[in-house]
């Protein structure tokens, strides 16, 4: 009984200790949650039997019922343009500024700050301005495409099937970019440059030493913050509540905001759970990608 | 430091035992209230003059947002904390009262001498009804109608005091008015997809002769037609397919819109924002003598079945609907009683357009009512945006509606 006391607080037991307490908090703040989730899925749900656990099972009637609805594929592919449009927009313009602030000219270091205002500023604000810019008929996004003279007639960028996801897209760019871009120039300030100045030495040009000393530096970096964006965008809810409400006929819909729209506007919470399973196993696969990424950085 | 804690705890110590004795006594009955209505909005003030009649009730407000009145009550409701009283939106009654979540109100009613069913709007007290039996009694109600602008209707040839009356005049008029180089739509409504879409589309089927229940008939097929010519002529902004109502009415305000369809809860503001002579006529139907209808909005009252106190709660209903002659003066809204007459405002426009209104509602229709409602509205919404994208042609996309509605009546 000493010897486990004493190696309570002063051994092995305690770093056990450690590990327990945030583990258990996991647990209980999102591993119970998690399992309540994926045992809903497989349950008939309504609005009376919320509170109970007892619910009736009815195997996979649920995702059977889910993939035979004809908005589904759509929806998923949808997902699919969203979370792959946005990373790529996000991380290249990220990359793009986070390269240009490396340069380090005068007010660089002030200039990358400002930019962060925009991750700071709440989903359901920038949805709300964007809404305003992208409005059809009096929107500034339109007004300057007119006066520079790259479209003709106003596009409907919320109200046209073929822009309305794209408009959504375009907001969680500009949303998301500075996070990449702030993530990025921590991951470029890191670089010994000892590196480059050798490199240098040997005749390497500015593309080749961004090819051969840059790039593969910034590996695990890059491998944390697209594991992050495939996180953040299949979080991203707010702007298509503020811009197209999925609209119109489903064209910018996405699962997680279909999810929330069956769950709590269609009270069919059986369903909106099915579909957060689907985005659970995305969401674990960026996990496994961001944590083998970021294995390295724990040392000693 | 430790001196202010010791103080801290005393006066923390003081407060718990104190509270008891401010308290009601204790023979008081407590009733608690849930609805969404602010400070200046009916529920906290009606509640705030009832306590004062020191009844032996004692009512208790929480105020709960729009988004979560039902799933709040819900959530309530399943773990037994549910409150007495509350005010759910009128398509949403029928999803407690056909699952017994609330109190059946019949026996109570036919004996009051307050509430009388004969004294409300047909549509109102439809949506508390529920298989012939009253559970609930409708707080308010409102309907749409069309606003036009008298001043453009002038100025491009119309007789400001012959607002449309058909389907066709009102599609005829909207292309007249319609001028693209001044940035104005000919009409402005919503096709949102979400409760808005269905609110405004519902009545033109119902008019036509269809209904949630045959929302593929002929004529809501047609009104589907008027909808998308209205559209593809871009008579109104292909924008409607993504605005709700108060923010496309804004565009009749700032005078981007000749016409436009909503309800009386845009009076105030257009007559702050309105810089132009407006009216407000019946909603157009297809022909000439064709059956009138209108959508019907907000909130009903209903007791939960839970209730350890059904006839004083009963009773605070009575005192609320005894007080409906004050929810227009007080509280800007329009009470579900056609007994009830709406005192002049002082303000001809608001006036005028209060008239109509209320002729709109005796033919205001409820949604529904129907326990899954919800998703009765979605195969519409969603009928209504493929049919004005170009996805379906209006009759496949009402098949398709029809189809999926048909699964939810069973």
């Amino acid at each position: 009984m000493k010897r486990f006391l004493s190696s309570v607080t002063d051994g092995s037991g305690f770093d056990i200790g450690l590990v327990l307490l945030p583990l258990a908090f996991l647990f209980v703040m999102s591993g119970l949650p998690l399992v309540y989730n994926v045992v809903m899925s497989f349950q008939e749900v309504d609005m009376f039997s919320l509170g109970s656990f007892a619910r009736p099972f009815v195997g996979l009637k649920n995702y059977i019922d889910l993939f035979s609805q004809p908005e589904t594929r759509p929806i998923l592919l949808n997902t699919a343009i969203f979370v792959s449009a946005s990373i790529a927009g996000q991380f290249l313009i990220g990359f793009g500024l986070a390269l240009f602030f490396w340069v380090n000219f005068p007010g660089a270091s002030w200039l990358r700050g400002l930019f962060l205002v925009s991750w700071v500023m709440p989903g359901l604000v920038v949805g709300a301005i964007w809404n305003w810019i992208l409005s059809g008929d009096f929107g500034v996004l339109n007004f300057l495409l007119r006066e520079t003279g790259a479209i003709s007639g106003n596009i409907f960028w919320r109200s046209d099937p073929n822009y309305s996801l794209w408009a959504v897209i375009i907001a969680n760019i500009w949303l998301g970019t500075s996070f990449n871009m702030i993530l990025l120039s921590v991951g470029l300030s890191g670089i010994p440059k000892d590196l480059y100045e050798a490199a240098e030495l040997d005749g390497a040009n500015a593309f080749q030493r961004f090819w051969t000393i840059t790039l593969p530096m910034m590996r695990s970096t890059i491998g944390a913050i697209i594991a992050l964006g495939l996180i953040f965008t299949l979080q991203q809810f707010d702007l298509f509540a503020a811009i197209t409400s999925g609209g119109p006929n489903n064209t910018s819909n996405v699962t997680q905001y279909w999810a929330w729209d069956l769950s709590f506007r269609q009270y069919d919470f059986a369903k909106g759970a099915t579909i957060s399973v689907i985005m659970i196993v995305f969401v674990m696969f960026a996990s496994v990608v961001y944590v083998r990424s970021t294995r390295h950085e724990v040392r000693g | 430091m430790g001196i202010s804690r010791y103080a801290m705890l005393g006066a923390f110590a003081l407060a718990s035992l104190s509270l008891p004795a401010f308290s009601a006594s204790a023979e008081d009955v407590t009733i608690s209230v849930w609805s969404l209505d602010r400070d200046i909005q009916p529920a906290p003030n009606l509640i705030n003059d009832f306590n004062k009649l020191n009844t032996g009730i004692k009512v208790e407000y929480r105020q709960i947002q729009f988004d979560d009145v039902v799933s709040e009550a819900m959530r309530a409701y399943s773990t037994g904390q549910a409150p007495d009283i509350i005010a759910v939106d009128n398509p949403e009654h029928a999803l407690f009262s056909s699952r017994g979540a609330f109190l059946d109100l019949t026996d109570m009613i036919s004996k009051s001498s307050v509430v009388k069913p004969e004294n409300y709007f047909p549509g109102p007290l439809a949506s508390v009804t529920w298989d012939g039996k009253f559970y609930g009694i409708p707080k308010a109600t409102n309907t749409i109608a069309l606003y036009y602008n008298k001043d453009m209707f002038k100025a491009k040839g119309l007789d400001p005091s012959k607002p449309p009356q058909t389907w066709d005049e009102l599609v005829k008029a909207a292309r007249k008015l319609t001028d693209p180089a001044a940035n104005v739509y000919g009409l402005t409504f919503s096709a949102k997809a979400n409760e808005e879409g269905t609110f405004q589309f519902l009545p033109w089927a119902q008019m036509a002769g269809g209904g949630y229940d045959a929302i593929n008939s002929d004529g809501a097929v047609k009104a589907l037609d008027i909808w998308k010519t209205l559209i593809d002529e871009k008579l109104a902004s292909p924008d409607t397919l993504t605005r709700g109502q108060w923010d496309s009415t804004g565009t009749f305000n700032s005078g981007n819109a000749a016409m436009a369809i909503s309800g009386p809860w845009e009076l105030d503001r257009m007559i702050q924002e309105a810089k132009f002579d407006w009216g407000v006529a019946l909603l157009p139907v297809p022909e000439v003598g064709a059956e009138r209808s209108s959508a019907m909005g907000d909130f009903n009252w209903a007791v939960f079945a839970s209730t350890e106190h059904p006839v004083e709660a009963f009773k605070v209903l009575e005192y609320f609907v005894s007080q409906d002659n004050r929810m227009f003066k007080d509280f800007g809204q329009l009470p579900a009683r056609s007994d009830i007459a709406i005192p002049p405002t002082g303000e001809p426009l608001k006036d005028a357009a209060l008239k109509v209104f209320l002729e709109q509602l005796k033919y205001a229709k409820p949604r529904g009512p129907h326990p899954e409602w919800p998703k009765i509205s979605k195969a519409i919404q969603d009928a209504i945006q493929a049919a004005l994208t170009g996805q379906l042609s209006s009759k496949e996309a009402l098949d398709q509606a029809a189809e999926k509605i048909k699964a939810v009546l069973g």
